[in-house]
């Protein structure tokens, strides 16, 4: 027994060398992936992963770069939609290519129309893909926004570009994770979103959300209109919404909390109503002089009150025109309604009567005087 | 194989004295035996001694002077009149040869003759007690044990003045009759161990015993284990404080370690300076404690298993420093994690082993020199560095000093499993050191006990400590005869009844 048992061991030593590694200064780590679609079910594919600076005396720190600065490469090629782009450049790389650490995947506008299933059924399939990757459409070139060197900032662009979207769904835009996207991808009577970004000169900027219908991107929701989005779809806090309440009159508030909840009825009728009840704390960030304090609050709270339920509104009115459901109205339905019929609901959709209660609660207004 | 055992036959060939003169003839081959006629016109006799192992100051001034008197006629006369309480009379030859060579005075009648009379005038030789060195406290007791076993006794019954402690002693080893005692409290520690450590050690066949870690191994449940069984402690504090708990402690004459038997493995984890603080703090130190160890045992290997095969867990911050930092390393990780572990070992060990005054060179030469050139010349990373450091650093929190190179030893079989199967390697180790601990016993009892078998009692004083109020009964581990230490409805009682501070 001993001896077999030694023997197991001698061997499991002697055939460790046959296992395949990833040692991490042995592999290139893809960190972006760009796909622009050309027509005709052909693609322009980019790849970026970082060099890491080999510093000459690695004992004396301090001269040079510093360690986190990297040295972007990247590869581009045309290929067939659906193909993953790391077998594609792998003649390319001196190394092994990696997945794994992939930080954001990019799609142009075009692509995001002609639909993403192929990419989306990729990236569900692969086992290699990391729990932190952002998904985002761009407006413009994904290759030019992935090779530009003319940033303000010195960081690898794929850190630039995940950090500017994972920051900002802490505050106005909702979650985009893989999972939630995925999930309201397969997810029934759902649709999934993606933030939508654009190069402006020398740097990024979040302009909106992109709705998908399916896997085609079919709307698209304007910064401006994001903040009403995600209190519809979310709770959160640490947002900004920005109320013209007069000509060239402007209110700030940072909201504190904020939460919604839904009620149906008639959810099996030609046309269900859907009433949403938005609760709202907030504090005043900045506000024309003299226009909000502890006395005529409660006149610019109403307002407030109704010029958020008539943006809510429109909002999910042009939902419904469109036929896309970010929301997730439709599993929000089902929820309330026994014997859900599914099968009919995209027709009724469009039908479904949308009323909207806000409540906003102004819990501090600042110094005024 | 037929040579061993021809060896052995001829071992047992060595001849027996047969009388008295063949012992003092065998003993005066040696110089320093000494044996010489002493006559005075009333009485004559034959002492012998061995001048090495006598008291010569003492002799000279207690005991020839009675001997010399002229009140002495014959050998009864000694016998009343020496002022010494513990004269043997006998014939028996080996008593007689072993008391000689413990440092006794033997007279005789005639140099032939076989009655003999034993003198008591042993010389003890040895330091004085001194400050703990290797189990060092901040407050708390500073007496260490020395190398006499008198003394050692002497330490622990100042400390327990109850006629219940109990000493048995014990002479071990067939050459050197090393004397062993056992120490407990009768009635409180349970007849079981104490039964099983008699027997243990009763039925030990060696020739010669040294020191009390030697008998720990003898006595050991499992050979074949790197876990230390028995808990050895140079703290007559510590040694006492378990005793009380119901703990056996086990004494080796020439030896300044107590062995405190049975143990658990938190035990080990303990330091004796957790009793002097709140017990809070002392909590926390425990739960450092156990950090540490699970850094020392872990770090290294995690290193490995990551960047072997787990890129992806790296955190996507750290990527940058580790992969600019390992870039010019020409080895594996695991070569790397070797080398660094294996030179960490070497000045440990050259630093336990140099002369005092070298060592502390040593560890300037190690810590500064090597360690910063290391990463200079690229054998290896910077980030490794500062993990072998810190896993070498938190092996030695262990209190207990076989614990810590237990701990150090136990990081390398989890590194070769981390090279051959990553995180799943690291897993699989782990699960064999654990079936392990579950299958280990201290003299019968579990190893690892407040965990498995769970007792829930007994995690009063394991992880964390609780206040002394709430320590009311005796680990449930020992088995002991008197399971409360104190009387729980008069420490729950009420003090008194509270008056307000400020009347209203």
């Amino acid at each position: 027994m001993r001896i077999k048992i030694l023997l197991l061991c001698l061997f499991l030593l002697l055939l460790t060398g046959c296992l395949p590694s990833n040692i991490i200064d042995d592999i290139l780590m893809v960190e972006a992936e760009g796909y622009d679609y050309l027509g005709k079910g052909q693609i322009m594919g980019t790849a970026t992963m970082p060099n890491y600076v080999e510093s000459g005396n690695p004992g004396s720190q301090g001269a040079g770069l510093p360690s986190t600065a990297a040295m972007m490469r990247y590869i581009s090629g045309v290929t067939y939609d659906g193909k993953s782009l790391v077998d594609k450049f792998q003649p390319e790389g001196q190394r092994q290519l990696k997945i794994g650490k992939i930080r954001v995947m990019l799609f142009d506008d075009k692509l995001a129309r002609h639909g993403l299933s192929k990419q989306l059924d990729f990236r569900n399939r692969d086992p290699d893909t990391p729990r932190d990757l952002t998904l985002a459409v761009v407006e413009g070139s994904t290759r030019e926004m992935l090779t530009a060197a003319d940033y303000q900032t010195q960081i690898p662009v794929s850190r630039y570009i995940q950090d500017l979207i994972q920051q900002n769904s802490q505050q106005n835009y909702p979650d985009s994770d893989l999972a939630q996207i995925l999930y309201s991808y397969y997810g029934e009577y759902m649709d999934a979103f993606m933030p939508i970004i654009q190069k402006q000169g020398d740097h990024l900027a979040l302009v909106g959300v992109a709705a998908f219908k399916k896997d085609k991107y079919v709307m698209k929701i304007d910064g401006d209109d994001v903040f009403v989005f995600k209190m519809l779809f979310q709770p959160f806090d640490q947002g900004v919404y920005d109320y013209e309440f007069a000509r060239g009159k402007h209110i700030a508030l940072r909201n504190v909390h904020t939460s919604a909840s839904f009620k149906v009825r008639n959810g099996n009728s030609s046309s269900p109503d859907i009433y949403a009840r938005v609760k709202i704390s907030a504090q005043v960030r900045q506000a024309f002089p003299g226009s909000i304090s502890k006395k005529n609050a409660d006149h610019i709270t109403k307002l407030l009150n109704r010029h958020l339920e008539w943006e809510a509104r429109q909002l999910v009115h042009r939902f419904q025109t469109y036929r896309v459901d970010p929301l997730g109205l439709g599993n929000t339905v089902r929820s309330f309604t026994y014997r859900f019929d599914g099968h009919s609901w995209p027709d009724r959709y469009p039908h479904a009567r949308f009323h909207c209660r806000v409540n906003v609660n102004i819990v501090q207004t600042g110094i005024s005087q | 194989m037929f040579r061993n055992k021809k060896r052995q036959q001829q071992a047992s060939k060595n001849k027996d004295p047969k009388t008295i003169g063949d012992v003092l003839d065998h003993l005066g081959k040696s110089r320093d035996f000494v044996h010489f006629q002493h006559g005075n016109t009333h009485f004559s006799c034959w002492i012998s001694y061995f001048r090495t192992l006598i008291d010569i100051d003492y002799v000279h001034r207690d005991v020839f002077p009675f001997l010399y008197s002229d009140s002495i006629r014959n050998m009864a006369d000694i016998k009343d009149q020496l002022p010494l309480e513990k004269l043997i009379q006998t014939k028996d030859i080996h008593e007689i040869q072993s008391k000689l060579l413990e440092g006794y005075i033997i007279i005789q009648k005639d140099e032939r003759s076989p009655e003999c009379l034993i003198v008591p005038s042993v010389k003890i030789q040895g330091r004085q007690i001194e400050k703990s060195e290797v189990e060092t406290s901040i407050i708390g007791p500073k007496e260490t044990f020395v190398e006499s076993i008198d003394t050692n006794i002497n330490l622990i019954r100042k400390r327990i003045p109850v006629p219940q402690l109990t000493l048995k002693e014990i002479r071990v080893g067939k050459l050197s009759r090393t004397q062993v005692g056992i120490i407990y409290i009768d009635g409180i520690a349970s007849e079981e161990n104490v039964n099983t450590v008699l027997q243990r050690i009763q039925s030990l066949e060696v020739a010669s015993l040294i020191d009390a870690t030697m008998l720990a191994l003898m006595i050991t449940d499992n050979n074949w284990t790197i876990f230390p069984q028995f808990t050895d402690t140079e703290r007559p504090d510590r040694v006492s404080g378990a005793v009380y708990e119901g703990k056996i402690a086990v004494l080796v004459d020439g030896s300044p370690n107590a062995l405190i038997l049975p143990s658990t493995i938190v035990e080990f984890f303990a330091a004796f300076d957790d009793y002097f603080l709140p017990w809070n703090i002392s909590s926390a130190y425990r739960l450092l404690r156990l950090f540490a160890v699970a850094l020392s045992a872990l770090s290294s290997s995690l290193y490995v298993a990551l960047l072997t095969y787990h890129y992806q867990l790296l955190p996507k911050d750290l990527l940058g420093s580790l992969i600019s930092s390992r870039s010019s390393v020409p080895f594996d990780p695991v070569m790397e994690v070797l080398i660094l572990e294996v030179m960490i070992e070497l000045l440990r060990e050259a630093g336990a082993r140099l002369p005092t005054k070298v060592g502390q060179t040593i560890g300037i030469v190690g810590g500064i020199v090597i360690g910063t050139a290391t990463v200079q010349a690229g054998l290896s990373s910077n980030i490794l560095l500062i993990i072998i450091a810190m896993s070498a650093l938190a092996a030695f929190i262990t209190p207990n000093y076989r614990m810590a190179t237990t701990i150090r030893f136990i990081r390398f079989p989890f590194i070769i499993s981390a090279q051959m199967f990553g995180l799943l390697g690291i897993g699989m180790c782990f699960t064999y050191f654990v079936t392990h601990l579950i299958r280990l016993t201290s003299l019968g009892r579990p190893y690892i006990e407040p965990i498995f078998p769970f007792r829930a009692s007994d995690l009063k004083d394991a992880f964390i400590r609780l206040p002394f109020q709430l320590q009311n009964s005796r680990p449930m581990f020992l088995r002991p005869g008197d399971p409360a230490r104190m009387n729980t409805t008069r420490t729950s009682q009420e003090k008194g009844k509270k008056s307000p501070d400020i009347d209203e």
